[in-house]
């Protein structure tokens, strides 16, 4: 089932699935070339209080994304934080 | 003439292995993004060679304005016969980040017989944490040369210059790495692939980075973290710089005192006393001020923490119709507004960008930081507690920065406002650097740098208006009375103008002046109390403000004044040349003048009120 990137809680690991159709394509193109490719493994690392954004662990980097992005990436969860 | 790019991904470190290569000193700091404009300048250790740095790109598809350039001089540089090498930096320790612009940088250059070389940097990292990674299989695989260098030690700096030398000759040999036509989707997956098998595996490289992130962005302590940081900052510009301040007014209070003495001519005396000493000499004093806030500033910048703080504030800009890559340039306007205007092209969305541009004439820069310091020297008492930590003028010039600030995100809060899409813009994408200990030598000189532009700065247009001043103010009765003199009877004409914030005639001239630069305010009011004051040995501009009889209600008045005029010329040109608009400009100028004014009579009879 396919979640979306930004609901994911710290310590979640998910992997990419698809782009919804409404996300802007220059950031669609630019979070893939960033490493959020369909197939990859990505975790959540943080997630600070009151809406900021999200940091997600792409193999060695870090990037934050805020709800905009992350709201339109889908993702399929692999292992949920305990 | 040959010429060699350096180009790669953002953060990958071009510019410190620039510097490396040139021995000059671009500026290095720990966020994506700093480099907003192209530098050049010939190699060390081949001079025929000149190298060019290129602003960092994840892409050839650019989003963001130093992007487009970046990408915009690549497209040119392909055409250019005399660029022979393409050096392309990745990051050895996040090849997730920048193998793809790798690959796109690869495929252009076969496409127009450019020889690539890639360099793999931070290699000094992977070898304090013992992780090797197959840079030969990753060669093969793209079939373009590899180099594991570090442009902070030094690594494979041999190899390199080699591989610039070697290559030369065997020219027009073709390359061939097959992936010439191939569409950047098809790249994409294969940079993925490329990542997975040749970066590096673990999680060491990101364990400390993560613990750290687990304070800084907590939810209590991120918050509090940050207040507490920013306060630091402000504290320490009076705690850390005091001593050198007081050493800078006693060397020239003794300097004076040998030097003027001695000098013959009554004129020459009274002109060396006045205008050299009191005037640039009461500004010199501020020197040890601005170092130690670029310092403090690059401290941040090149921790690492600056992406953090920018994460933290993107949502509450967000009310204010910023970004949270607002952040940086609004806080290098706490520097000087010159740089931060140029930071801003980072910012991708374009009216976020407009905003930005808004907001930093009232970021308090540090040319009011002398205005500042010297107004609340002369009326806040200077009580102190927890051994410097905590302090009443400290306090103090947090309460007027936070004012500076409050006021640019008020402005940009009510003018998104006025336009329908204050929500809908650009999402928010931004890399998190690794947390680093800071490179000290060239964060020193690059405090240096400024505080020595300070200075030059001070030598031309403080030094003209110094003596213009002077000039007025000493003839035509030699020094007698200033309220007689030529000054003194334009001061007349203003004063009216003054009169509502409580001022008399030499804070006017003092005012007008600044409108060149706000620095010019002090060597202006120290020239015109030199001229009054008989002593020819220095007394300390703040004690003769306090003896001038200046209220605290006009003093306050004058703070805001200067937290909201735009008083800088530099700034109103280099604004005009990046938002290409003059009448943003023109605009912005008029209206901060007039609310600078407005609230400075406001602040005034308030405080009236009140004493
Ligand atoms: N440990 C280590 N740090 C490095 C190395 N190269 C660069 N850095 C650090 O990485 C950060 C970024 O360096 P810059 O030279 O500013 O990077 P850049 O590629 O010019 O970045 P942009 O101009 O933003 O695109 C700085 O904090 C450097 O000190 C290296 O080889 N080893
Ligand atoms: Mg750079």
């Amino acid at each position: 089932m396919a979640i979306s990137l930004w609901s994911l809680k710290v310590g979640d690991r998910c992997r990419i699935e698809c782009f919804d159709d409404t996300l802007a394509d220059s950031y669609r193109v630019r979070v893939m070339e960033l490493g959020f490719h369909p197939g990859e493994v990505v975790s959540c690392v943080q997630a600070p209080a009151f809406g900021a954004p999200k940091v997600y662990r792409v193999s060695n980097t870090m990037f934050s994304l805020d709800e905009e992005v992350a709201a339109h990436i889908r993702v399929v969860l692999l292992t949920a934080n305990a | 003439m040959r010429k060699v790019i350096l180009i790669g991904s953002p953060n990958s470190g071009k510019s410190l292995l620039f510097n490396r290569l040139t021995g000059m000193h671009q500026k290095v700091a720990n966020f994506p993004g700093i480099t907003v404009d192209m530098a050049s300048g010939p190699m060390q250790s081949l001079p025929d060679v000149t190298i060019v740095d290129y602003p960092g790109t994840y892409s050839l598809q650019p989003i963001s304005g130093e992007e487009e350039v970046a990408v915009e001089h690549f497209k040119h540089a392909l055409d250019d016969p005399q660029v022979v090498h393409v050096l392309c930096l990745i990051d050895a320790t996040r090849l997730e980040k920048s193998v793809y612009f790798m690959l796109q940088v690869i495929r252009e250059c076969e496409s127009h017989g450019k020889r690539v070389v890639v360099l793999a940097n931070m290699m000094d990292i992977l070898k304090k944490h013992q992780i090797s990674i197959d840079l030969e299989g990753l060669a093969r695989e793209i079939k373009a040369p590899v180099i594991g260098i570090s442009a902070r030690t030094g690594i494979g700096f041999n190899d390199l210059v080699e591989s610039l030398n070697s290559d030369i000759n065997l020219d027009e040999k073709s390359v061939d790495s097959g992936i010439a036509e191939v569409p950047d989707a098809f790249l994409r997956g294969t940079a993925h692939q490329l990542a997975r098998r040749y970066g590096p595996k673990g999680d060491i490289l990101i364990k400390s980075q993560t613990r750290l992130d687990d304070f800084f962005l907590h939810s209590v302590f991120g918050g509090i973290s940050f207040f507490v940081i920013m306060y630091l900052l402000f504290q320490s510009i009076f705690t850390l710089a005091a001593p050198a301040m007081e050493g800078v007014e006693s060397a020239l209070g003794w300097v004076s005192d040998w030097v003027v003495p001695a000098i013959g001519s009554q004129m020459a005396r009274d002109f060396t006393a006045d205008a050299l000493f009191s005037g640039i000499g009461a500004f010199l004093v501020f020197v040890p001020q601005i170092f130690v806030l670029t310092f403090v500033i690059g401290i941040l910048e090149d921790s690492g923490y600056m992406a953090r703080a920018a994460l933290i504030c993107h949502k509450p800009l967000r009310v204010f119709g910023l970004t949270g890559k607002s952040f940086i340039p609004m806080l290098s306007g706490v520097a000087c507004a010159i740089p931060a205007i140029y930071a801003a092209r980072s910012i991708d969305s374009p009216r976020k960008r407009l905003l930005t541009y808004m907001a930093i004439p009232l970021m308090p820069c540090s040319a009011r930081l002398p205005v500042y310091t010297l107004l609340i020297a002369a009326f806040i008492p200077q009580v102190t507690a927890f051994g410097g930590l905590l302090g009443m003028q400290g306090l103090a010039m947090f309460a007027i920065y936070f004012f500076g600030m409050a006021s640019g995100l008020v402005v940009t809060g009510l003018v998104s406002r006025m336009s329908e899409d204050h929500y809908a813009d650009l999402p928010f994408v931004l890399e998190m650097p690794p947390y680093r200990i800071p490179a000290w030598q060239p964060l020193i000189r690059n405090s240096w740098n400024r505080s020595k532009h300070f200075v030059t700065k001070a030598g031309k247009i403080i030094f003209a208006v110094t003596v213009v001043v002077w000039i007025l103010g000493y003839f035509p009765n030699f020094g007698q009375d200033l309220a007689a003199s030529w000054l003194g009877y334009l001061g007349l004409w203003i004063e009216p103008l003054f009169a509502p914030l409580g001022l008399d005639w030499r804070y006017g001239v003092a005012v007008l002046t600044s409108f060149l630069a706000r620095e010019v305010f002090v060597g202006t009011l120290g020239t015109m109390f030199g001229i009054e004051g008989a002593e020819e040995n220095m007394v300390p501009l703040v004690a003769q403000i306090q003896a001038s009889g200046l209220s605290i209600a006009s003093g306050l008045a004058l703070l805001v004044f200067f937290a909201i005029a735009l008083m800088c010329v530099s700034t109103m040109a280099i604004m005009a040349r990046e938002s290409e608009s003059n009448t943003l400009t023109l605009k912005l100028f008029a209206a901060y003048g007039l609310a600078a004014y407005g609230l400075a009579v406001l602040t005034y009879n308030v405080a009236t009120l009140f004493s």
